[in-house]
């Protein structure tokens, strides 16, 4: 272990983070292997792991052609052991579970072997799992999301990727408070809230949080409880303006005064052209850059996010 | 949105700066413009203008010592539970403690007349806080006279426009509405 890593960060070793973000095309698997870069340049020990399934591509993001093995064959039992489907990089301390399409065979996986899959991964010599995870907001994603330590959500500063990122939180806070329910009413009360045009009128978890007050009121601290400690982190990507980094500030206000959700601001990675002629090459842009603007930023969000900080309110 | 005090509706804490407060303002404006990327989509356009209306509130009296100040005595006095904006009767005194004239005998949430601000409506509020044109007068140092002229709408008998302003906003102050609008929208009467 190098000296980097042993210099204590505030959160525990073995950590898992997801990338996630609701919608496609806003960075995250670009993300997810910069930052992954980041942190093993750091000293830490990293994999990567693809949860991408409909397009996994972030062997891609790494300059590596499509592996052999992948994350689906150990869920298949293809192999037995965790160890045989992890790929070097190439880049000293940062490996990969690569996701591959067949991957979607394997989409039905419960809830509990989701858990067994990352706690195997978790089992190994690693300081930081990085997941990431496709757009949508199917149970597999949100699981994945709601199994880790830190749950990153990557929005890009337009309308429709915002909407998606507040559709992710409702469908992961529901998802949580659901598996939570001790409570048959409850667990149904969940599943019409899911439905914008619910009879009850529950628009946001707010409203979810008072009907179920109203109606059993035993439930509600737990329901407190498990609003509390959900803490989505935004990260806002390709940044033009000093606009669009004030957004990730927006969206916490807005989580917490209108969803009830206490989120988390983290960081944010400028658009950068040099991020542009490395993709196309099929190179990582930290890698061949690391003094462009991007990369600094990426370097940034890992120190943060490290640290367990948050950015500070621009007042 | 649950109803929060002016500090919390701009995400301040209650010894912040004049900076703090000016930032903050934009901030929480920009956030709640109509088509807002951080809120179109969580509230309709009527819930977007109540917040901004809520926000304009509390920046204009934070941003004004003397209103701050006031504010900050009336949450000191406050219960714990946040409450609604008041009706418009006025806060029973606190029997000993001696206050300084100029505190504003009314609840802190600021009140918006109806437009146009004329005489009359300034008035109609005034008495329904139970607040004489003498006790104004004694707080602002603005003569009686004035204060009549104003009410009667007699813009000929008043001084200069930029008079009339200061006496309108720091009578409206003084009764709990926006001093702002109330002279903005009384004004544009005097000049046609």
């Amino acid at each position: 272990m190098s000296e980097l890593a042993q210099r204590a960060p505030s959160r525990p070793r073995r950590q898992i983070w997801s990338i996630g973000g609701g919608k496609g095309g806003i960075g995250k698997s670009l993300l997810t292997a910069a930052l992954g870069w980041q942190l093993a340049r750091m000293g830490k020990r990293v994999i990567l792991v693809d949860a991408d399934l409909g397009g996994a591509n972030l062997h891609t993001c790494m300059g590596l052609r499509s592996p052999e093995r992948t994350l689906g064959d150990f869920i298949r039992r293809r192999f037995e052991r965790i160890e045989d489907v992890l790929v070097e990089t190439g880049v000293p301390l940062l490996r990969l579970i690569s996701g591959a399409s067949d991957f979607l065979g394997a989409a039905n996986i419960k809830y509990q072997q989701k858990v067994r899959v990352l706690n195997r991964i978790r089992s190994l010599e690693v300081d930081v799992v990085l997941l990431d995870l496709g757009a949508g907001t199917s149970y597999n994603i949100v699981d994945f999301f709601l199994i880790s330590d830190v749950g990153l959500l990557t929005v890009v500063p337009e309308p429709t990727s915002i909407e998606n990122a507040y559709r992710f939180i409702k469908s992961a806070l529901y998802r949580r408070l659901r598996n939570a329910a001790r409570n048959e009413e409850v667990r149904q009360l969940v599943e019409a809230a899911l439905d914008a045009k619910n009879p009850q009128g529950i628009r946001t978890p707010l409203d979810l949080l008072r009907v179920v007050e109203q109606r059993h009121p035993e439930e509600a601290a737990l329901f407190k409880h498990e609003v509390a400690t959900f803490r989505p982190s935004f990260v806002v990507n390709q940044v033009r303006e000093d606009v669009d980094a004030a957004i990730g500030h927006q969206l916490v206000a807005a989580c917490a005064r209108h969803l009830g959700v206490h989120s988390t601001y983290v960081g944010f990675v400028h658009y950068d052209e040099a991020v542009w002629r490395s993709v196309r090459q099929r190179r990582l842009f930290i890698a061949d850059a690391p003094r462009a603007r991007a990369a600094e930023d990426v370097a940034r969000l890992a120190r943060v996010l490290l640290q367990g900080e948050t950015l500070p309110l621009p007042w | 949105m649950t109803r929060l005090n002016h500090y919390e509706a701009l995400g301040l804490r209650s010894d912040a700066s004049p900076e703090q407060i000016e930032k903050a303002y934009h901030f929480f404006a920009s956030m709640y413009e109509e088509a807002a990327v951080a809120t179109y989509s969580l509230l309709d356009v009527d819930e977007q203008r109540d917040v901004r209306a809520h926000i304009r509130q509390a920046y204009e009296v934070l941003r004004d010592p003397e209103q701050r100040q006031g504010y900050d005595r009336s949450l000191a006095e406050r219960p714990p539970v946040p409450e609604p904006p008041r009706p418009a009767e006025p806060r029973p005194q606190p029997p000993a403690e001696p206050r300084p004239v100029e505190a504003p005998p009314a609840a802190p949430a600021l009140r918006f007349l109806p437009e146009p601000v004329t005489g009359d409506s300034l008035r109609r509020a005034r008495e329904e806080r139970r607040v004489t044109l003498r006790e104004i007068a004694g707080a602002t140092k603005i003569g009686v006279r004035f204060l009549e002229y104003i009410e009667a709408d007699r813009h000929r008998d008043l001084p200069a426009v930029v008079y009339i302003r200061g006496f309108v906003q720091q009578y409206a102050r003084y009764i709990g509405l926006d001093p702002r609008q109330t002279a903005d929208s009384y004004l544009k009467r005097v000049r046609s």
